[in-house]
């Protein structure tokens, strides 16, 4: 598929990705990594629905994609949580749209909140809320409604290391018990290393698929002790030389273009 | 409201005592020109007989009949031109094409001075409580249209496609996202619309009425009683103050979601 915006006030189009194809199974972790500016937010963007597609075509389940699906789960790149409502009210807003009545909605929100360590803040706001506390409610968000696809746009961008490395392995742990599909976005090579069992690498943009990796490491991994498997270093290493060229090609396209 | 910090305190009563002092200056100073004779009574009052004038209204219970016209023209013109503002702004901000179609007529409608028109409307609406209300509602109307509108034009992005993926229906889409939104907009331009409701109420009545606080000011205007109108908008500016705080309340109760502004 190959995604288009247009660019209105410049009368030309820009082409975010091109001809990018590839297959996820059910159950399966795969991540995308790849230069930023590459369009991985965009491919996101249009699994979920958000956005019509210019060319090509997306299905899930064999069904082609055409506006958002309940089944989907998305983390977004910025957490967007709904500042005028409470943490257990945030968590509890896909029950509500879904029509689950109060009774039966209040134990799974209330769940969900202890299991990402915010219990005694369900009345906070998210302004009062620490960037990894927010981002921790934005995936008891999407966790809540159990989607079978769940989209994450680098969850953990924001957080310091030892608070994404609990958090990495409390979305392993998750994964594991439900077995949903995973698309994880990330910047991160070792993070996408550690929790994936396929990596696709992107190219500059606009974004191809330059190669796909499958990391066949042993589960269930610890994200912090994985890292000192032997496979490790040698998966490491590959992927990175291919993301290597691409985050530099992009770094001086994005460059060249403030300066001309 | 502003943080009580031990330091704010402090800087706090002093702005107080400050305010304090030069308000009573400069009463001295005015009540002492007219008594020497440096300025004539007779064109700027004096303190102590407009003190008088204001507490014999009060007595006779006179100004709070004409009040309670003023506040009701206000109040029903407010309400209805916001109800108005938020449903016509709601409908612009869901179907771009009347926006784009209607957008020089609102410009246009909005840079009409409602002041000259006011003479129109009464004769249009009467002399009672019909033409004020119009005027009011003409002037509250676009302020809470245009909040409305850019507060849903401006909602952020990442939210609507987050409701949408969260499930929400058109109507869940109003009432958790694009409401809220809005509201903050609308309260934003609150004491601006409040405080164009009362001008309007009282424009409507100085120019033909015969009864509300405009109404005494024109009355005392046209007898040369300088104290009559001094005391009139002395009695207005209360009022203003009053509901002033009042909308203060009224905003920290629906930002309490907001952090506090430093
Ligand atoms: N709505 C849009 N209109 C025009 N251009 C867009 C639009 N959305 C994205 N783009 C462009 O598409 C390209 C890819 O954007 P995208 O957000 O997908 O990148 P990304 O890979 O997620 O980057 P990052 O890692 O920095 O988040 C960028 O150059 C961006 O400017
Ligand atoms: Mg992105």
């Amino acid at each position: 598929m190959t995604q288009r915006f247009a660019l209105p006030r410049e009368d030309r189009e820009f082409t975010a990705v091109q001809d990018v194809s590839f297959d996820i199974g059910g159950g399966e972790f795969v991540s995308i990594v790849g230069p930023s500016g590459c369009g991985k937010s965009t491919l996101l963007g249009l699994i979920a629905g958000l956005v019509p597609i210019s060319a090509g075509h997306i299905s899930l389940d064999g069904q082609p994609v055409d506006g958002v699906n309940a089944r989907l789960g998305f983390v977004f790149q910025r957490d967007a949580l709904f500042p005028w409502k409470t943490v257990a009210q945030n968590v509890g807003l896909p029950l509500l749209f879904r029509g689950v009545d109060a009774a039966s909605a209040r134990p799974r929100v209330a769940d969900w909140i202890a299991r990402i360590g915010l219990t005694g803040f369900e009345r906070y706001h998210p302004h009062q809320l620490s960037g990894g506390m927010r981002k921790r409610v934005a995936l008891a968000m999407t966790m809540v409604y159990e989607p079978q696809i769940v989209l994450m746009d680098e969850p953990f961008g924001a957080l310091d290391v030892q608070t994404r490395n609990l958090m990495e392995n409390d979305l392993l742990e998750i994964w594991a018990q439900s077995r949903r599909t995973v698309v994880f976005v990330t910047h991160d090579l070792e993070e996408a290393i550690a929790l994936s069992d396929r990596i696709v690498v992107m190219t500059a943009s606009p974004g191809r698929v330059k190669a796909v990796y499958t990391i066949s490491l042993p589960r269930p991994r610890s994200v912090t002790e994985i890292r000192f498997h032997p496979d490790f270093g040698r998966l490491y290493e590959t992927i990175w030389k291919d993301l290597k060229d691409e985050v530099r090609v992009g770094y001086e396209r994005s460059r060249q273009g403030l300066a001309g | 409201m502003l943080a009580t910090s031990g330091v704010d305190k402090v800087s706090r009563a002093e702005v107080y005592l400050w305010r304090v002092v030069l308000l009573g200056a400069f009463l001295i100073l005015w009540e002492a020109a007219t008594r020497r004779g440096w300025v004539d009574p007779f064109f700027v009052s004096q303190p102590t007989v407009l003190a008088m004038q204001i507490a014999d209204w009060i007595r006779t219970g006179f100004i709070f009949r004409h009040l309670v016209v003023t506040m009701q023209e206000t109040i029903i013109g407010f309400l209805l031109g916001t109800l108005l503002g938020v449903a016509v702004g709601f409908l612009f901000a869901h179907w771009e094409k009347l926006a784009r179609i209607f957008d020089p007529l609102m410009v246009a409608l909005n840079a009409m001075p409602r002041v000259v028109l006011a003479p129109l409307f009464i004769l249009w609406f009467g002399l009672g409580l019909l033409s004020k209300v119009v005027m009011v509602v003409s002037l509250v109307f676009f302020v809470v249209f245009f909040s409305t509108y850019t507060g849903i034009r401006e909602v952020d992005r990442d939210l609507v496609n987050n409701a949408r993926i969260l499930g929400a229906s058109p109507r869940h889409m109003i009432r958790h996202v694009l409401l809220p939104s809005a509201l903050t907009w609308i309260f934003a331009s609150l004491r601006t619309s409040v405080g164009f409701a009362l001008i309007g109420a009282v424009v409507g009545e100085y120019l033909g009425s015969h009864e509300g606080m405009g109404y005494v000011i024109s009355y005392a205007e046209s007898m040369f009683n300088a104290t009559g109108v001094l005391a009139g908008l002395l009695v207005l500016m209360a009022a203003v103050i009053a509901i002033d705080i009042g909308l203060q309340r009224l905003d920290a109760r629906f930002s309490y979601w907001k952090p506090v502004p430093k």
